[in-house]
């Protein structure tokens, strides 16, 4: 982030606070909920001793549960009156556009297409790491509430809904904590296009060249022309690049 | 030779002469009488009949009275009514009489005065004012007695102690009670002790010494006797120091078994590794426990071990031990009662004959309750912290009175498992014992909303994870051909 680069702003305070909060309750969660799955392994012993003895491990994973219930209710809560108040559009939502620009970027990947496709405030790897942990992150608080309180919920359900919903529970923490160790580390940390780290999430702001290298079709709609206009000599009216740019200039 | 040779030769010959009748106590020429009497007597084959059909032998070897402290004497000073000319019949009703008999001459010379500075006879001299004659020839022989200091009046110590032992004796305690000293003579044939003697045991007697010992009471002579077992069985006695009984024992109740209690004394018998061992050691237990007892044998282990001797099942000592028993109700002992019961339900060789699943430890142990035992111990062991105490097999299968599952009315079991998971979890209820899985891995016929649960996951996580790195290959590829 040089002078000459036009910054924009991409998140609110509030985003900023909630990304950190979200950060923190899962890391404790995850270390906590990973250690008593895994309590067969030599360092996750250490850890559960380390922390006082499996009683504690467990109360600081329900209170760190209660805390990211917190989160995840207050935030589809805001999402859902900000659009009822037109405050912003449902820019999460998945649209058919996000299925074509997933095709396209495979085909781009393979060298079948000139350029990446051109997405909206959130392109459609953002999207799926979205609804994967906001459905995740519910079907945890449920099957957590299940496994708090047994006696509570085997009185209107079968006994066996508790080693379900150990189940589910386990093994939706071990998938939400690999598409976030893998998946989101990964976009965010050492894709080639963010390392060292993408700072948009803690500054709040992004620069203009990367919104039009990733988010053309908001870039547009903010500053109110055509997604190809803004994207300027490189392209004819059919979509093509004109002859003499080269490939890879958005 | 010269003088002086000749004088010193003759005072050696006269010195060894000396020395040789000296040396020889006794070895004196035998009395014209007893000679005379020894020309019958020395006979082997003629002996004296009893009225009772016993006979005693007239026997006496010339030899051995020549070495008795006797020989000096004549004949006729013991045997009175007799001379070498004058032979009186006389009539018995039993050897006993007749040796009664002879043993009242023995204390004309011996008096009780005498005897009594040997505390060894204290008990014959008590037992002489209560009317009971003493048998001086049942320890010290009649015409080869030699010096008691000699030791060897008798062939063997146990010889030695049992001719008096076999008698019926007691000894009184301060509180009145009386121990009976009769040992019978069969004590050691065949026994784990048949080679000791006695003194091995009851260390600080001998011919020599007897002490004679006061006691609170019985029950005080039995645990003070249990200390000897200390001396060759040291392994075992640092064992029972550890254990529930020594520790009750020790705050006061004499009641707690000692060594003597389970193993016996005198006729211990070898440990027996068969059916009939096992067998014995609850009998052993079931002096003090009756009421464990009760509920044992109509248990699912001990109706087969008493009506089938079944060896397979686990007697008292199998899950308490035998000699460094410990406190049942410890969180210690409970945290061992997985392993415990594992030792044989885990072992396909003990109970696959039986149609038991030797999966039952490992399903317990890899769900809540067995993980989270686990991690108490550690806790416990390591950061000293005390650990409740969570459900072991014991909770729900019971401890004495455990039934065979296959067996049991399913009602009844489900009723009984609701009361034992409502004393952690206060307010379950009849839909909540389902939460147990009873020790099955779940599958396609048992739970199968769970196994499809978990091969739903098994199967997406790693598509999922390939799919991400596959992504991931292909973003950086094209990156760098691009660059």
């Amino acid at each position: 982030m040089g002078t000459g680069k036009i910054k924009m702003r991409r998140f609110s305070g509030y985003r900023i606070l909630e990304h950190w909060g979200i950060i923190l309750t899962s890391v404790v969660l995850f270390a906590t909920g990973l250690c008593q799955r895994f309590w067969y392994v030599d360092s996750a012993q250490w850890f559960i001793l380390k922390m006082g003895g499996v009683d504690t491990v467990r109360l600081i994973h329900r209170y760190a549960g209660i805390m990211f219930s917190f989160e995840l209710i207050l935030h589809v809560a805001v999402a859902i009156g900000g659009v009822l108040r037109g405050r912003w559009g449902p820019s999460m939502l998945i649209k058919k556009e996000d299925l074509q620009d997933a095709v396209h970027n495979i085909r781009y990947y393979f060298g079948l297409e000139e350029r990446q496709a051109r997405c909206d405030r959130y392109d459609y790897m953002e999207k799926f790491e979205y609804w994967t942990i906001l459905v995740g992150g519910f079907l945890m608080m449920g099957t957590g509430a299940v496994l708090w309180l047994p006696t509570v919920f085997t009185r209107f359900l079968p006994g066996e809904v508790i080693p379900a919903a150990k189940a589910l529970h386990s093994n939706e923490a071990l998938l939400i904590f690999l598409i976030n160790a893998i998946w989101h580390i990964y976009n965010a940390i050492f894709s080639p296009e963010a390392f060292p780290l993408d700072t948009t999430i803690f500054t709040g702001h992004i620069s203009r060249e990367r919104m039009l290298r990733e988010h053309p079709v908001e870039l547009a709609r903010i500053e109110g022309v055509e997604v190809d206009e803004l994207l300027g000599n490189g392209l004819n009216e059919a979509g093509s690049l004109k002859p003499g740019v080269e490939p890879g200039t958005p | 030779m010269t003088e002086g040779k000749k004088l010193s030769l003759g005072l050696a010959a006269l010195l060894i002469a000396a020395a040789i009748t000296a040396g020889h106590a006794g070895e004196a020429e035998l009395s014209a009488e007893a000679v005379k009497c020894l020309q019958c007597h020395e006979k082997k084959g003629s002996s004296f009949r009893f009225q009772d059909g016993d006979s005693v032998p007239t026997h006496v070897s010339a030899a051995k009275y020549r070495l008795s402290v006797h020989s000096a004497l004549t004949c006729s000073q013991c045997h009175t009514d007799f001379l070498a000319d004058a032979h009186p019949s006389r009539r018995f009703k039993n050897k006993d009489q007749y040796r009664m008999r002879a043993s009242a001459v023995c204390r004309g010379c011996h008096t009780a005065e005498q005897i009594k500075a040997k505390s060894i006879h204290t008990n014959l001299l008590l037992r002489e004012k209560e009317g009971i004659s003493s048998i001086c020839t049942d320890c010290h022989e009649a015409h080869s007695v030699i010096p008691v200091a000699g030791g060897k009046i008798v062939k063997s110590e146990t010889q030695y102690c049992m001719s008096c032992h076999q008698h019926e004796m007691s000894m009184t305690c301060r509180n009145g009670e009386k121990i009976h000293l009769t040992v019978g003579m069969s004590i050691s044939d065949g026994n784990a002790h048949d080679k000791l003697r006695c003194s091995d045991c009851h260390y600080g007697f001998s011919s020599e010494e007897h002490p004679k010992r006061n006691f609170r009471s019985r029950r005080d002579y039995t645990i003070a006797s249990s200390e000897t077992c200390r001396r060759c069985h040291f392994d075992k006695y640092t064992k029972t120091l550890d254990s529930v009984h020594y520790t009750i024992l020790s705050q006061g109740n004499l009641n707690a078994p000692v060594c003597n209690d389970c193993h016996g004394s005198h006729a211990i018998p070898h440990i027996t590794r068969g059916i009939k061992g096992r067998t014995i050691t609850t009998q052993k237990c079931r002096k003090c426990h009756p009421g464990v007892y009760a509920v044992y044998a109509k248990s699912v282990h001990g109706s087969a071990l008493f009506n089938e001797q079944n060896q397979d099942v686990p007697v008292c000592i199998d899950c308490h031990t035998a000699h460094n028993i410990d406190n049942p109700l410890t969180l210690e002992y409970h945290e061992k009662i997985p392993q415990m019961c594992g030792n044989c339900h885990a072992n396909p060789a003990v109970v696959s004959k039986y149609g038991l699943s030797t999966g039952v430890l490992n399903a317990y142990l890899s769900d809540f309750h067995g993980v989270t035992l686990g991690l108490y111990r550690k806790q416990r062991e390591q950061l000293y912290k005390p650990a409740r105490p969570i459900a072991v097999c014991t909770d729900c299968h019971g401890t004495h009175n455990i039934t065979s599952a296959a067996s049991s009315d399913p009602v009844a079991v489900k009723a009984n498992l609701v009361k034992r998971c409502q004393k952690c979890h206060k307010d379950a209820n009849e839909n909540f014992p389902d939460a147990w899985l009873s020790h099955y891995k779940p599958s396609l016929t048992k739970y199968p909303m769970i196994f499809l649960v978990n091969t739903a996951y098994k199967i997406f996580i790693p598509l999922m994870g390939l799919g991400f790195l596959l992504q991931i290959f292909l973003h950086i590829w094209r990156y760098a051909v691009n660059r």
